[in-house]
């Protein structure tokens, strides 16, 4: 709500627009810049109390008289200044953009830059350059004729606000593959080649640019690394080493989008090395606001040469004493705690490393935050530190006080922050000590069940990862704890659940589940095995592999128990409803070209044909003859895959030994 | 604590490995969460002693020739409780890991006089020593090999007067799950025998659990 002062101030400075006194009025649009300047606060007022509006219709006015007895310089300063206030509304500040564009004014800016006065033409240029910084900024089609030679011709102005906008544009505007290599064709990346040298702002505006096409796009880069014999590419390397710090960290920028999209590029250590210094230097210089965490992230994700590279430069050191420091800003907060993940993503020494310094303890205290990105970060970042088995088996993630504020992120309303701290907890609750127990102490259990109830997909699924997780080689008890909680009926529903990965998360949960004391097999058979029937519905219909392994794996873990066990495991195997041979869908999977999946097949078959003494293991066999199953099998004696040979192998003999035949 | 001389999970770590080969299959009976029961021969001059063994497989990477998990060593005579080890292995896959081990004070004569001892590697015994087994193919080998290195004790301390400052080599068979191993410490006594088999918890065939890390 605007505060009384803006309202008072205001009503001051729109008496002064609305007078017919040019000279009032452009005393009354210095005075409203000068008190909007750098001040979001009042500018949100001013905002919501009309300013913008009555500055357009200022502009409008000035565009559309004729100067009736004022001078011409009076009624281009009054343009200026309007521009110029529309722009500072419009700078680093989304809503006072909106309010530009809705006022009407973005129409009356671009006139500006066809009026025969260098000045109005610099304002009206500098007045669009701040509204393009907002991503509310209308999209500019680049595939129409006429708006690609109206970019030429801004990118070749020499008024560097001009050019500087026409690569604004670019920056906002450019998005798709299409307009990129229609970008590239109508020659702008030499365009903006030459504007890499010249000031200090059309060199930042064209490096920003610059990324914007290359990105992602092979063949836009591989004509800009040809550019002029490579001597483009050489100037932005050469701009990393720049000595002002936002020209050096877009330049790194552009390199990275550079390499990311073709990798054979920018291959010299010594290049990756000073990229990897110069942003790990820019994390701790003030001038170039929060992006510099990002781009070195963007650097070394999935890298693991670089993330080595990134550790022998001390970059967790250098990262954990940026997040040490107090206040800072949210943006920033994000951005070091994504690099820190990315950082110990792959490698267990960054990890060692990231937990001898106890950046956890940190890390932990984001997941309080009040930012919902924040702690996002936070979640993501522990997820990639509790990837390291060694640490895992040494319970060192398994702690009140990383778990509890994780399990309070289950209750926000954000399906973003809800995935992020599953996918952290589902790593954690793999702890092989015996401190499972502490999860479902502090209410975790409880708040993973609802989950596994969400409306939304992504949760459903990683609630279930979680629990899938934390059951694994987990004691009878905890077992009972879970069971309790969740019940079969839940249970069978998530295995036929709409989505594909919530119903292989909850066939994965019940492999764990009927795994271990071979009295766990029974969860499979509680209301009248309604779980094993849901698994036996759900292999015939499947058609993706990983759910089908895990089908599998469910049933081979129930068919290493007890004689009725696996009889029941037959009747899932070989449904009365079937008659023809290739219906059955255990025939279809050991014809699967995907070893995995023939794997866990053959291992069905193996547990419900062992041990070779079970009075019930012959008639199995006589069974498996009889629907052409023994068959299939011995088609597979020299099968690619060395473990599906060797069980189809012990099969055989098994069935041998009862005076079958091996051919 | 021995350290690992370069990081489990990069390729480069191998010197004389051929980048080329491709991993080794997969093998259930070696993956995550199961389990295995057997003894470690500790007889010295002195006395004939034999400590029962479990071992349990928590973590297995084959990408990157990387296996851990816990081994528990029980009635050790100096020990109240059972004592728990975390180790890390290194699979032999000409990858990742050669047969040479070039650290933890094993000479390549140390490693060809332990291999040979598995039967198993007879086959392969002339092409390494000739050439480091540059160029054999292990991906179709019913027998992995591995080198086992416990990294940390998980239930007492340091103190508990027991070392772990050797490291085995390891022989597993694809076709049954056994996994025989001797122990390598200079400062103890000679090929100490571990033999292990694949353990089904009293169940009438064999069960597999899973995890999956995010």
């Amino acid at each position: 709500m605007p505060s009384t002062s803006s309202r008072h101030e205001l009503s001051e400075l729109l008496a002064g627009l609305a007078s017919n006194d040019w000279e009032v009025k452009l005393g009354a649009l210095r005075h409203m810049k000068n008190k909007i300047i750098g001040k979001k606060d009042k500018k949100l007022d001013f905002v919501e109390l009309g300013a913008v509006a009555a500055v357009a219709k200022t502009l409008s006015d000035a565009l559309n008289v004729n100067g009736e007895g004022n001078p011409d310089n009076i009624k281009n300063n009054i343009i200026i200044q309007s521009a110029t206030v529309l722009g500072s509304f419009a700078c680093g500040f989304d809503a006072g953009a909106q309010a530009v564009i809705n006022a009407g004014a973005f129409f009356n800016l671009a006139r500006l830059l066809s009026i025969q006065d260098a000045k109005v033409v610099d304002a009206g240029a500098r007045s669009l350059r701040m509204v393009y910084q907002s991503k509310l900024a209308p999209k500019y089609n680049f595939l129409q004729d006429e708006n690609m030679k109206r970019l030429i011709s801004l990118l070749s102005n020499e008024n560097e606000n001009v050019s500087g906008l026409g690569a604004s544009i670019i920056t906002h505007s450019c998005k798709t593959t299409a307009e990129q290599v229609a970008l590239c064709d109508a020659g702008i990346l030499e365009k903006l080649t030459s504007l890499l040298e010249g000031s200090i702002s059309q060199r930042d505006a064209s490096l920003e640019s610059l990324a914007t096409i290359l990105k992602n796009n092979t063949e836009v880069v591989l004509k800009f690394v040809e550019n002029e014999n490579g001597r483009s590419l050489d100037s932005v390397i050469e701009l990393a080493k720049n000595k002002y710090p936002r020209t050096r960290l877009l330049a790194c920028i552009c390199l990275i989008v550079i390499r990311n999209t073709c990798p054979s590029f920018l291959q010299d250590i010594g290049i990756k090395a000073k990229l990897v210094r110069t942003l790990l230097e820019l994390l701790e210089d003030p001038c170039v606001g929060d992006e510099a965490p990002f781009a070195f992230s963007s650097l070394i994700a999935q890298k693991e040469e670089l993330q080595r590279l990134a550790l022998e430069a001390s970059a967790i050191e250098k990262l954990y004493c940026q997040l040490q420091k107090d206040p800072l800003r949210p943006k920033y907060i994000e951005g070091i705690l994504l690099a820190l993940a990315d950082m110990c993503s792959m490698l267990e020494s960054c990890r060692d490393s990231f937990l001898k310094l106890e950046v956890l303890d940190l890390v932990t205290k984001a997941l309080s935050h009040d930012s919902d990105d924040v702690c996002i970060a936070a979640c993501i970042c522990i997820r990639s530190v509790s990837r390291s088995v060694k640490n895992l088996c040494a319970g060192h993630f398994m702690k009140d006080t990383i778990v509890t504020p994780l399990v309070k992120l289950f209750i926000k309303s954000s399906t973003a922050v809800q995935v992020a701290a599953l996918g952290a907890i589902s790593n954690i609750v793999v702890d092989f000590t015996t401190r499972k127990s502490a999860f479902i102490q502090c209410g975790g259990l409880k708040e993973l069940v609802q989950l596994s109830e969400s409306m939304d997909g992504s949760v459903r699924s990683n609630a279930l990862w979680a629990l899938r997780n934390l059951i694994f080689l987990a004691d009878n008890k905890l077992k009972e704890d879970v069971f309790i909680e969740l019940k079969a009926p839940l249970l069978a529903s998530l295995i036929s659940d709409p989505e594909p990965f919530v119903q292989e998360q909850a066939m994965a949960f019940v492999r764990n589940l009927v795994d271990g004391c071979i009295d766990s097999i029974e969860y499979a058979f509680t209301d009248d095995s309604l779980i094993l029937k849901a698994i036996g519905k759900q292999l015939q219909s499947t058609a993706k592999v990983e759910i089908r392994i895990q089908g599998m794996y469910v049933l081979s873990n129930v068919a290493a128990g007890k004689d009725s066990h696996k009889e029941a495991v037959m009747n899932q195997l070989l449904p009365q409803a079937v008659s023809i041979r290739d219906q059955y869908f255990v025939i279809r999977f050991l014809q699967s070209s995907d070893s995995q999946l023939r794997t866990a097949t053959v291992w069905a078959l193996l547990n419900v044909t062992h041990p070779r003494s079970d009075p019930g293991a012959f008639g199995r066999y006589i069974k498996l003859q009889e629907v052409g199953i023994i068959t299939q099998i011995k088609n597979m004696i020299n099968d690619p895959c060395l473990e599906v040979k060797l069980r189809v192998r012990t099969i055989l003999e098994k069935y041998a030994s009862f005076g079958g035949s091996l051919l | 604590m021995p350290v690992r001389v370069a990081e489990t999970s990069a390729p480069s770590q191998v010197s004389g490995a051929n980048s080329g080969q491709t991993s080794l299959q997969a093998c259930t009976l070696l993956s995550v969460g199961q389990a295995f029961t057997g003894t470690q021969n500790v007889s010295s001059l002195q006395k004939e002693e034999a400590w029962r063994v479990n071992v349990r497989i928590q973590g297995c990477d084959l990408e990157h020739g990387y296996l851990c998990g816990t081994m528990e060593a029980l009635n050790v005579p100096m020990a109240d409780t059972p004592v728990v080890t975390f180790w890390e292995g290194e699979i032999v896959d000409m990858k990742n890991y050669t047969f040479y081990t070039g650290k933890w004070e094993a000479t390549p004569e140390d490693d060809i006089k332990h291999w040979t001892k598995f039967p198993s590697f007879a086959p392969l015994s002339s092409k390494v020593e000739a050439d480091g087994g540059k160029s054999l193919d292990l991906s179709n080998c019913q027998h992995i090999f591995m080198r086992w290195k416990e990294q940390y004790f998980v239930n007492v301390g340091t103190d508990c007067g027991l070392t772990i400052a050797g490291f085995y080599y390891v022989c597993f068979s694809c076709s049954d799950g056994s996994i025989n191993g001797f122990y390598y410490d200079p400062n103890s006594s000679p090929f100490q025998k571990l033999e292990l088999i694949s353990t089904n918890e009293g169940r009438s065939g064999f069960s597999f659990s899973s995890y999956e890390l995010q």
